[in-house]
């Protein structure tokens, strides 16, 4: 029989990167769940850690703005991104989607871009509503040096939970031991600045990936001083983020194990 | 010119970063699988596979559960990586260019799920694009409205039932047009009505010229829709040929004679071939 006349067509990488994205935002935006997770949380800590007599104990005004979008990201970048990656997988969608023509690559990039973008959203919201209700403001340059810390801050976050996703094969798992990992995550970077639980704790505290992210936007908030410290926060960010991104790229699985 | 020359001489063009070529040339084989083998560590799931699908055939793989039907597929549509062996969709090697390969094909999993927060129109949309198909809104709705989901274009693929899901996905397998499409267990857990729609659908197919690959544990499907079949089991094709062919082949074998009730059904060869035992 002769086949019908057809054309088969290879799409670029950019033209199913640019699909992928379409997608992804849309269904990012359509997650309730994400979206309260990635603002209400920072914000209502934020507020929080504004109320009540010893208030100060826990820092600043920077403080707690720093503290608000480490929640922040970690809420996107490592539990929200890690759950939604264990469910499609559960589910078969990214099966589905590695038989088509699109480059596998650009699969999970799409997802990475997307996270990013939330976390740019989220971090402008939190500087925002800490210039109108927490008294912050700060120079035009800090805000932007803010913002890209941020963006380091959930490069390093998006890379953990891609380790997470990548050595715990069950969503259900991974959902328990997504919201085990707050307490590490975001409990070691509130003493990175005392020594109230010791110095061990304070040192490992300090160079936790949220203790380096609090080094870093407390540096870029202008509440201390670009130092030495400040530098080996930087490196250590990008150590993690490369150390869990090759962790979780390398052991992680498309289906369902 | 070059597209019409390509359209000329092969039925199809092939267009890679936006250039267009010439599709190479038809041999009358839509796919070519030789010596494939699987392996999941020690476990050999397909071993030493070898089968020709014509152009414009419908192809059955049969086999029980863990016969290595699935492993064969998906070695096929570039999920698993074979240990050895080789494959050529209209004679383009799936591991040597992986993307033109995928493009050839169309693609229905056996449990496909999409992204749930997506409106069915929007998962069209996002898979042509994927495929390098263009479709505007008006398009997106005439290809539901063919399917019978017209109505449901604003709803969640998990809103829909169990045959509305398998209709989508073929849908999807196929809206790209592909020379051919591979589809696992296409109508289980279907009623008899959603059944037999699903074939007239694929018999459509086979008339627009596609070939297709099927996997299925229904001999009553496989008798019906197959041009031939190949019977599989412990990761080895065990015989191949119309299912015609395969009953006169077998009718006097004593195993085919002690399974069969009466005359001898292409499920009765199965059953001798492949064992009484269970199968998990």
């Amino acid at each position: 029989m002769v086949p019908e006349r057809r054309s088969v067509a290879v799409p670029t990488w950019s033209s199913s990167l640019k699909v992928l994205l379409r997608a992804d935002t849309t269904a990012q935006l359509r997650t309730s769940l994400s979206l309260v997770l990635a603002f209400a949380l920072p914000l209502i800590l934020l507020v929080a850690t504004g109320l009540g007599k010893n208030s100060a104990v826990l820092g600043g005004p920077a403080f707690r703005i720093s503290l608000a979008l480490t929640v922040g990201l970690v809420s996107i970048g490592t539990v929200g991104y890690s759950l939604a990656i264990a469910r499609d997988r559960d589910t078969g969608v990214f099966q589905r989607l590695r038989v088509t023509p699109a480059p596998t690559w650009t699969i999970m990039v799409s997802r990475w871009i997307v996270q990013l973008g939330a976390v740019l959203v989220m971090a402008i919201v939190v500087l925002v509503v800490g210039a109108l209700f927490v008294g912050v403001t700060l120079p035009p340059q800090d805000y932007l040096f803010t913002v890209l810390v941020a963006l380091l801050g959930s490069a390093v976050f998006l890379s953990i939970g891609q380790a997470i996703v990548g050595l715990i094969a069950s969503a259900d798992t991974l959902n328990a031991a997504g919201r085990l990992l707050y307490v590490p995550l975001i409990g070691l970077s509130l003493f990175g600045d005392t020594d109230r639980l010791g110095t061990t704790v304070e040192l490992v505290s300090r160079w936790s990936p949220g203790g380096c992210l609090e080094t870093l936007l407390s540096a870029a908030m202008g509440a201390t001083a670009w130092s030495g410290q400040s530098w080996g926060a930087l490196f250590a960010s990008f150590g993690y983020t490369v150390v869990f991104a090759v962790i979780g790229i390398r052991w992680f699985q498309w289906g369902a194990r | 010119m070059a597209a019409a020359t390509a359209r000329a001489c092969c039925g199809y063009t092939l267009r890679v970063n936006g250039v267009t070529s010439e599709a190479p040339p038809l041999t009358g084989l839509a796919l070519q699988v030789k010596d494939l083998h699987v392996s999941y560590g020690p476990k050999r799931a397909v071993d030493g596979v070898s089968l020709d699908i014509n152009e414009g055939e419908i192809f059955g793989l049969l086999g029980p559960n863990g016969a290595g039907k699935t492993s064969t597929l998906s070695a096929i549509e570039g999920l698993l990586k074979p240990t050895s062996g080789s494959i050529l969709i209209r004679q383009v090697d799936v591991r040597a260019h992986p993307g033109l390969a995928k493009a050839l094909i169309g693609v229905q999993l056996q449990s496909t799920s999409f992204q749930s927060e997506l409106k069915i129109s929007e998962i069209v949309k996002l898979y042509a694009g994927l495929y390098g198909v263009p479709l505007t809104k008006p398009a997106i709705f005439d290809r539901l409205t063919e399917i019978h989901l017209g109505d449901e274009a604003s709803r969640r693929f998990s809103q829909l039932s169990g045959g509305q899901q398998k209709r989508l996905s073929l849908l999807i397998a196929t809206v790209h047009d592909p020379p051919l499409v591979l589809l696992d267990e296409p109508t289980s857990g279907l009623d008899p009505q959603a059944r037999r729609q699903l074939w007239d659908r694929i018999e459509r197919f086979r008339k627009e010229g596609r070939s297709i690959l099927l996997t299925t544990h229904s001999m009553e499907e496989a008798q019906a829709v197959c041009d031939r079949v190949a019977i599989m089991d412990h990761g080895k094709i065990l015989t191949v040929g119309t299912p015609a062919a395969l009953i006169a082949a077998h009718r006097d074998d004593p195993q085919v004679r002690q399974a069969a009730h009466g005359e001898v059904t292409l499920e009765d060869v199965f059953i001798a071939l492949t064992g009484r035992e269970l199968r998990d």
